[in-house]
């Protein structure tokens, strides 16, 4: 098998019997602080393996892409060959961590709701945090990607979420990565394990990798306990999560547009004389039973241009959240 | 011979074409609720989708009933070259279907248009002007979405192909922007498809057959039309 990349906790290997996929090996090296700390735990590889096989294939099961096949043996994955997108996507339900000491806040206060931020995955830099509009200016990604990986962050943080609550966890806050398959459709890549996310259990104890940041406890008995407690949640019981996608039909530029004339003369009349133009168009709610994923976007663009809008003279937008 | 007259939930004009079809010898007219599907059809040898609010004109005025089941037989019909004839809502719908070019917007003047209006017919022969070419109709409109528009290429295909059978003009025939009732581009009341079997008409020739009612000049064309379908 030929290595194609090495990072700190994993190896990737191209598979052999198909260009279209990998396989990942966890190591048991762990790190903190971009790699300024290291130390070997024998069995945490196959342990972070285990939680991703597991947490990969439960988020598959709600409907979310993944570059998850299947589980082979040892610490490996048999993955979807992806381009790595070079943001890391964090969500945080509580503070903790960096975001503790970039604004000051007391370790462990709620969000009203839940924080999607991103960061360059850019070692040399340090991995530094990035506004969405930095990111589109310096070419990261596309502002309908971000669109996109803030909505697939947010479900996959609910059904996380869930998951944990069943068992009495509080999943405080977890780093996501995405790729790009061939058919450039973006799905989660990367791991889903104790060395991406913080969890606390109902004393605030920790099951993650903040045991070995912080020094406080035996690392693989609190990764070994977490596995175990997680290998018991019932993720049927979880209520699916509605979506909501919205389409925005607009007159095309060019295009007459009588009842935004005459919106317009109303309101003229009615003394505000500064409004140049008024263009009337539709707002479309689609409420979605399942995740937004690359081929509900397809999907969209189909019943865009079959129904919800008139290519001729209209023009539509999609948003969601 | 056997025409269908489609009536769509919120269609409303289907009777008054029935009536008017039925004024002229050898057509066999009825009424296919849309629900009824194919089978609902028959043996038609022609078609008319009628003026009204097909499912209420939500989304835009055509597009809900330009995906119901039976607008895909429409299509196909109308692929094999039979007669299809879309009245004011029936337009609406050829157009969101694609079978006819373009679009018809809210009218320029955004509110609903209902009058009395001048036609102007080609010289240039169709299935459905034969015997009128050149000439002068009068007819009604009642639409708020009647304002025809088509991109820059379709407009050429439909000036080069000669497929723009009816214009609306002045009351000697002059084709001028003040007797355009609604906005449309080159003052376009009708048009036809590429094969010319499919005819497009936003006024309503079958409210032109009596002359109790102010006009015949509905009738000429409908005449044509069921001398097309016999054919």
């Amino acid at each position: 098998m030929e290595l194609i990349y090495e990072g700190k906790a994993k190896y990737v290997f191209q598979d052999d019997e198909a260009a279209n996929r990998v396989i990942i090996e966890f190591k048991d090296m762990v790190t903190a602080g971009n790699g300024a700390r290291k130390e070997d735990f024998p069995g945490k590889g196959n342990l972070t393996c285990d939680m991703s096989e597991y947490l990969l294939g439960f988020l598959e099961g709600k409907g979310i892409d993944t570059h998850f096949i299947r589980r082979l043996k040892g610490p490996q994955l048999l993955c979807k060959k992806v381009g790595i997108f070079p943001l890391e996507v964090v969500c945080r339900n509580r503070a903790a961590g960096s975001f503790c000491k970039r604004y000051g806040v007391k370790k462990g206060t709620e969000f009203e709701n839940p924080l999607v931020e991103f960061f360059v995955k850019n070692d040399q830099l340090q991995d530094p945090l990035i506004s969405e509009g930095a990111a589109i200016r310096v070419g990261l990604a596309t502002r309908q990607q971000i669109q996109f990986l803030r909505s697939v962050t947010l479900t996959v943080n609910y059904y996380l979420s869930e998951l944990l609550k069943q068992q009495e966890l509080i999943l405080v806050d977890f780093k996501l990565e995405f790729g790009q398959t061939e058919e450039g459709y973006i799905i989660v890549a990367d791991e889903i394990s104790s060395d991406t996310m913080r969890v606390w259990d109902a004393k605030s104890e920790s099951m993650d990798k903040d045991v070995f940041r912080e020094n406080k406890g035996n690392l693989i008995e609190a990764y070994t306990a977490f596995l175990n407690t997680i290998r018991k949640a019932k993720p049927e019981l979880i209520e699916p999560r509605t979506e909501i996608i919205q389409v925005i039909v607009e007159p095309k530029s060019g295009i007459k547009n009588p009842p935004g004339e005459v919106t317009k003369k109303a309101l003229n009349r009615l003394g505000f004389g500064d409004i140049e133009d008024v263009r009337m168009g539709k707002i479309f709610n689609i409420l979605l039973r399942r995740p937004i994923t690359s081929e509900v976007l397809e999907q969209l663009k189909i019943m865009n241009v079959k129904v919800l809008s008139n290519p001729i003279s209209e023009r539509s937008k999609v948003r969601f959240e | 011979m056997s025409i269908a007259v489609l009536r769509f939930p919120g269609t409303n004009n289907e009777n008054d074409v029935v009536r008017a079809l039925s004024l002229i010898n050898g057509a066999d007219p009825y009424v296919v609720p849309s629900r009824k599907g194919v089978a609902g059809l028959g043996k038609a040898s022609g078609i008319v989708i009628p003026g009204g609010y097909s499912y209420g004109d939500y989304l835009r005025a055509g597009a809900v009933a330009s995906v119901d089941p039976i607008s895909e037989v429409v299509r196909d019909i109308s692929e094999d070259g039979y007669p299809v004839l879309g009245i004011c809502n029936g337009f609406q719908i050829l157009t969101e279907m694609g079978i006819l070019p373009g679009v018809l917007l809210p009218n320029k003047s955004a509110k609903f248009v209902c009058k009395w209006v001048h036609i102007h017919v080609s010289d240039h022969a169709t299935m459905f002007t034969e015997g009128l070419e050149g000439g002068l109709l009068r007819l009604p409109i009642a639409h708020i979405e009647g304002n025809y528009y088509c991109t820059e290429d379709e407009w050429t295909a439909l000036n080069d192909e000669v497929r723009i059978p009816f214009r609306y003009c002045d009351d000697v025939g002059e084709i001028t922007e003040e007797a355009n009732p609604n906005g449309s581009v080159y003052n376009i009341a009708g048009i036809t498809n590429q094969k010319g079997n499919v005819l497009g008409l936003m006024p309503h020739p079958e409210r032109a057959c009596r002359q109790v009612l102010g006009s015949v000049d509905g009738l000429k064309i409908l005449e044509n039309f069921v001398r097309a379908v016999k054919c």
